[in-house]
């Protein structure tokens, strides 16, 4: 029954293309990522020198930043997926429909979403692999058939990241009521924060059984380990002080607030500061290490450097490590995009009727995609600036050796800090579709 | 000088193969208010949104007398249309439709905002028309803080606020008790009309209808009948009146074209 309910729901609804598509672009840019980081591992755990072992903490380090989004991505579909079959769904369980049917629906829609843009994602791996093998390590390329991961894992990537999107759909849906009179989001949501540290935890067991397989040294498993577990600590910690920064800089900006575009901004983080860290919390992370390591490198480079007596050989890995961290910086931002897309497109969904009423009484769409763009805009800033702030200021005697020898290395930071800024900036751009057909009813 | 604020003349919109508008013509008067009546389907939101110019009708003409002049209103663009609701009409709907993250005073105070005032001074006139309608002491409160009649009241007061010549309502009163609705009946009444402004209110609330000063009753897309000075008529009259529309528009023959109803 449930299959052809499904089936019959798989219609084109009035939310539009944009709806649908987002969740299949989100998946599989996710999915592509998720390969090209793990091809470039393969490499790595290939190697048996004094070195290896460092390319692969860092390339473990790497796998947890993305994986973590890609549970909240989940999530985050399949309650587009309810809120875009809003009439529908409510219409079911009007005729008599359980709770459980419908909410089966949806995390079977979220699921064939996330398995669809899988399958894109793994296609466009495969485009990208000649591309990804020019990618230097070691002062060489990696080279496309090194970084060509095994037949059975791209067949089963789609397959586990259809399943992470249900399990992370059944959960995302707790915070969704789908009663007969329509879907909404609960007021009291449940808190989801304990996902994250399961899947950290899971990604870290894991990683170990794939590395004792693999044969890795028992050392260096403790290690890679410990590692891990100081990284989410550190993630932890600043998941408890992200929102309440957030809440204290939404509050002084309503104050402020001249135009009607600020003031609604400010008023809807203020609303939850939780939420809008969710959103943007992948940031902190990947923009703390970012400056935290970037200093570190530039300025052993800038020494080994100067002193003209520097081994090639750390020379190399310090412009390594430089690569990696860009690589880890540019796909969280790309993961962090993805999400915002897709949670923006439920939002303007569950607020419908007020976009329309907003637009009858004379707002511009222009102020309410203002208000929207900034409401993610501004904890973005403050998180990815203040992060990147915070890790200069925790290392602050290097930070000022650094900005004179080794300034470019800062730079380079900086700009691709900025450029993840952008990348968040279009994800949030390709929604407006969703709000003018939201505004005009 | 013409005593009409609103003319809209052959007004037709479908949408499919639905007529919701089939050939409307209607003068609304300065100061009246006014009550469309009739059953569901009977097109008298679209009549509402075509006169308010939310939804542009497929042939026929609104003209809106303003202070400079007769404005257009079919023949704007969305964005000059966007403006003529943002400056001089104001909107009620059934659900209030209020930005839940924001206080009362933040609410009203919008509306202005969008029109470039100041906030200080937007709050300011913002308040006066909260305590206007009996709200002192419940600015800071936001939307879910509210009782469904006091937020009905803020959605008044951002009607009002700008200075609106008409207030378009589409059941105002609809997710009310009777008491409430009265009550907020009374206070919209008494900040448009009251104040020399216009009132267009869809409803199919016969207590509503009874406190306008003009009923037009809707069938099919086409306007059946219309009563003046309904104040003066007993509410039953008015009952009656949306008792038969809704038995025409049930599909018995009789009184389908002609007027109904008292005229005055």
């Amino acid at each position: 029954m449930i299959a052809r309910v499904a089936w019959l729901l798989a219609r084109p609804g009035s939310a539009g293309a944009a709806a649908s598509v987002l969740p299949v672009v989100a998946f599989g840019v996710v999915t592509a990522l998720l390969l090209t980081v793990a091809g470039g591992a393969q490499t790595f755990f290939t190697w048996t020198d004094d070195t290896s072992m460092l390319y692969q903490s860092l390339a473990v380090i790497a796998l947890v930043l993305l994986v973590v989004p890609l549970v909240s991505l989940g999530g985050a579909a399949a309650r587009l997926s309810a809120r875009r079959r809003d009439d529908r769904l409510a219409t079911l369980r009007l005729l008599g429909a359980t709770p459980g049917v419908v909410r089966a629906l949806a995390v079977i829609e979220a699921a064939a979403f996330a398995l669809a843009g899988a399958v894109l994602g793994v296609l466009a791996y495969l485009v990208a692999v000649p591309l990804i093998g020019l990618i230097p390590f070691r002062g060489e390329p990696l080279g496309a058939a090194g970084v060509l991961l095994p037949w059975w894992v791209l067949v089963a990537a789609p397959i586990a990241v259809a399943a992470l999107a249900a399990m992370s759909a059944v959960l995302g849906l707790r915070q969704v009521v789908i009663s007969p009179l329509g879907v909404r989001t609960r007021q009291e949501a449940p808190r989801l924060h304990w996902i994250r540290v399961v899947a950290g935890v899971g990604v870290v067991a894991f990683a170990y059984a794939l590395m004792s397989v693999i044969g890795v040294a028992q050392v260096a498993l403790v290690l890679i380990t410990m590692l891990a577990v100081a990284f989410g600590g550190t993630l932890a910690v600043l998941n408890l002080i992200g929102p309440w920064v957030i809440r204290l800089i939404a509050s002084a900006q309503v104050r402020r607030a001249k135009t009607p575009a600020r003031l609604l901004a400010a008023r809807s983080v203020l609303e939850s500061p939780k939420a809008a860290w969710r959103q943007v919390g992948g940031v902190a992370m990947t923009s703390f290490m970012a400056v935290f390591a970037g200093v570190g490198v530039g300025l052993l480079g800038a020494a080994a450097a100067d002193g003209g007596n520097g081994d090639p050989e750390s020379a190399m890995l310090l412009a390594d490590v430089r690569t990696g961290i860009l690589i880890t910086v540019v796909g969280s931002f790309l993961m962090v995009a993805c999400s915002v897309g897709v949670g923006q497109a439920a939002a303007i969904l569950d607020r419908a009727d007020l976009y329309r009423s907003l637009d009858m009484l004379g707002m511009p769409v222009a102020t309410m995609e203002a208000a929207r763009r900034r409401a993610v805009m501004s904890p973005l800033r403050v998180t990815a600036v203040g992060s990147a702030v915070i890790a200069a200021i925790v290392m602050l005697p290097l930070t000022g050796i650094t900005l004179i020898v080794a300034p470019l290395s800062l730079a380079v930071i900086a700009g691709v800090l900025a450029a993840g800024i952008g990348i968040v900036w279009l994800g949030l751009v390709v929604t407006r579709p969703v709000l003018d057909r939201a505004a005009a009813g | 000088m013409s005593s009409f604020v609103i003319e809209a003349a052959g007004l037709t919109k479908s949408f499919g193969s639905a007529h919701a508008l089939a050939g409307v013509d209607l003068q609304v008067r300065t100061g009246e208010s006014l009550a469309i009546m009739g059953a569901s389907g009977s097109g008298k939101t679209t009549l509402l949104h075509c006169l308010a110019g939310i939804t542009r009708p497929d042939s026929g003409t609104v003209g809106f007398r303003s202070g400079i002049g007769l404005v257009p209103v079919t023949e704007l663009g969305e964005r000059e249309r966007s403006r003529l609701r943002r400056e001089a009409f104001g909107f009620v709907f059934q659900q209030g439709l209020l930005i839940p993250e924001l206080t009362a005073v933040e609410n009203v105070a919008l509306a202005l905002m969008l029109n470039g005032m100041p906030r200080a001074t937007a709050e300011q006139h913002a308040r006066g028309w909260l305590a206007a309608l009996g709200l002192a002491g419940l600015e800071e409160r936001r939307i879910g803080q509210l009782s469904g009649g006091q937020a009905q009241r803020v959605a008044i007061a951002r009607a009002q606020v700008t200075g609106a010549t008409v207030v378009f309502a589409d059941e105002p009163t609809g997710a009310l008790d009777s008491q409430t609705s009265a009550d907020v009946m009374g206070a919209l009444l008494h900040s448009t009309t009251g104040q020399g402004r216009t009132l267009v209110v869809v409803t199919h609330d016969p207590d509503v209808a009874a406190r306008c000063s003009r009923v037009v009753v809707m069938r099919d897309g086409r306007i059946v009948g219309e009563r003046q000075g309904a104040r003066s008529v007993h509410p039953a009259a008015a009952a009656r009146v949306e008792a038969q529309a809704a038995a025409a528009a049930a599909g018995s023959a009789g009184a389908a074209g002609t007027p109904e109803g008292p005229r005055a």
